[in-house]
């Protein structure tokens, strides 16, 4: 393997392998590919309502042979640094997502969580939280997403309620999912490889693609879930490779960037 | 009267003569205490005292959890004397604008609110209006305004003030600025603002009295949108040390009042001394 090799591949999951309880055609076989050249594996996904364990046990009914700790979420990269702070959070996030929490002490709050959850995103919570910032409580973001798509139409994400707390209060969340660049790092760090090393195949080429760019990696556009024509323009650089699907961009990483 | 010594910083702003005295209702007449309205102490003299001494005075206010005709019962009730033409909220100036502009508002504001807008056409929303909603700024009334705001070609979203924050029984809560933040975010646009710290409407109530920014005093106990705002449009500004203040206001990075007062007796008793 020369140096400037791939040794590393983080693949997003919704609308990059799967879509809700579908395939993405050829993602399975594509992934049995990857797994046979060695390369270390993670998958990263910025969600805010589902824990690990869940979207495992999807994985694992959609057939992927994937091991639950080479799931890295936004969920964990937030609990990482909820634990690396030591604080103890207020935590408004769905009820769901609170087993990825478990063990992690939150009486007497001194921070904020936020994630997706509209059921604590009232006004006398909000007013609970902005009131531990102006006592000096961080302000964690799981993600900043403005918005999601639901059945029903368009929903706001918890971007606009995290900025109307940044808003009010003067002071600045901490993003830890997707785009940042802490995340990505995060998630390879225990393969000790450096950023030019590793690569992000992804159907969002602001979050998938665009940041794992900024941090010193490559990235694969894929033209499946959310992916609208033209969306590879939208970022400066733009993707080292834009592909049909997982599948094609597995073969390019295989034929192209392991040397 | 007391005869008083005042250091000379809090005199600053009564240097060149002024005309006409704008004030500031929450927190500087009244504060709300265990869900009812207490009048500041000494408020009640001071604006006795600035009008028997022939002193234009206009009530200058972002009140939008009531309606101005209720807003003006409460402040009698607690023995103010004011009358509904002397007090300009963001409510009725909103009204006039929607109507200038053939604007049919989807509301996210508070139900005592909604008479103001009463007569104003809201089937098939054109815009997005918010207020000071408090409990009704639940998510599913923010999804609403937000999924009226992004299926329109031109999202217009009106925002009746912007104030971070303000103090209720003795506590800080977010304010209508915040809901204001999330949306614009959530749309990628900017709101329009009507209400301090306009200075479209700064400038009307100043119409209304016939005086120039120049001579005229804003008293309030909000930093950016009283304080700031009347800086901006010409005006003096003076913070009091009553409703939200913070100790932290008076090192703010961008404003600077032209004078810090205890509270509004006291800058009455300032403006009458030299006048």
């Amino acid at each position: 393997m020369s140096k400037n090799s791939v040794r590393c591949v983080l693949v997003d999951l919704s609308g990059t392998i799967h879509i809700d309880d579908t395939e993405i055609p050829g993602s399975l076989d594509a992934l049995e590919r990857l797994r046979k050249s060695d390369v270390n594996i993670k998958f990263v996904t910025n969600t805010t309502k589902e824990s690990k364990r869940v979207l495992h046990e999807r994985l694992c009914q959609l057939g992927f042979t994937i091991a639950a700790d080479e799931i890295f979420t936004s969920l964990t990269a937030a609990r990482k640094l909820i634990e690396q702070k030591n604080v103890r959070p207020l935590l408004m996030v769905d009820d769901k997502a609170l087993e990825d929490f478990e063990g992690i002490p939150r009486e007497n709050p001194n921070a904020v969580v936020v994630g997706l959850a509209p059921d604590k995103f009232d006004y006398n919570t909000m007013n609970a939280a902005f009131r531990l910032m102006l006592d000096g409580a961080p302000l964690i973001a799981i993600h900043k997403a403005r918005y999601y798509k639901r059945k029903d139409g368009l929903a706001l994400g918890p971007g606009p309620f995290v900025t109307a707390l940044e808003y009010s209060t003067d002071r600045k969340a901490e993003v830890v999912g997707k785009p940042e660049a802490a995340f990505f790092l995060e998630a390879v760090k225990d393969f000790g490889c450096d950023a030019a090393q590793c690569v992000m195949i992804g159907d969002d080429a602001r979050d998938d693609v665009g940041g794992a760019q900024k941090c010193g990696m490559k990235g694969v556009l894929v033209k499946t879930g959310k992916y609208r024509p033209g969306d590879e323009n939208t970022i400066g650089p733009p993707p080292a490779h834009v592909a049909n699907d997982f599948a094609a961009a597995v073969d390019f990483i295989l034929s192209s960037l392991i040397v | 009267m007391v005869s008083l010594e005042l250091p000379s910083a809090v005199m600053a702003f009564n240097q060149k003569p002024v005309r006409a005295v704008l004030l500031d209702i929450s927190g500087v007449l009244k504060n709300c205490v265990d869900g009812k309205d207490v009048a500041i102490k000494g408020s009640v003299d001071a604006v006795n005292r600035l009008k028997a001494s022939g002193m234009p005075v206009r009530f200058c206010t972002n009140e939008t959890t009531t309606t101005r005709s209720a807003l003006v019962k409460k402040l009698q009730a607690i023995g103010f004397k004011v009358e509904e033409d002397e007090v300009f909220p963001p409510a009725p100036a909103t009204c006039l604008i929607l109507k200038q502009r053939g604007l049919r508002p989807h509301l996210l504001i508070h139900p005592a609110l909604e008479p103001d807008f009463k007569g104003m056409e809201q089937k098939d929303p054109n815009c997005v209006v918010i207020g000071d909603a408090q409990e009704s700024f639940s998510y599913q009334n923010m999804n609403a305004a937000f999924q009226t705001l992004i299926a329109l070609d031109k999202p217009v979203l009106i925002s009746m003030g912007q104030g971070k924050y303000y103090s209720e029984d003795n506590k800080l809560v977010l304010d209508v600025g915040a809901y204001k933040a999330a949306l614009e975010y959530a749309c990628g646009i900017q709101a329009e603002v009507v209400g301090k710290p306009s200075q479209a409407f700064f400038l009307s109530v100043l119409s209304s009295m016939n005086a120039k920014p120049e001579e005229t005093v804003m008293v309030g106990d909000d930093i950016e949108s009283d304080v700031g705002g009347a800086q901006k449009c010409g005006m003096r500004g003076v913070l009091v040390r009553t409703g939200k203040y913070r100790p932290s206001d008076e090192q703010h990075p961008k404003v600077k009042p032209d004078s810090i007062v205890d509270n509004l007796a006291q800058a009455v008793d300032i403006l009458l001394k030299t006048k």
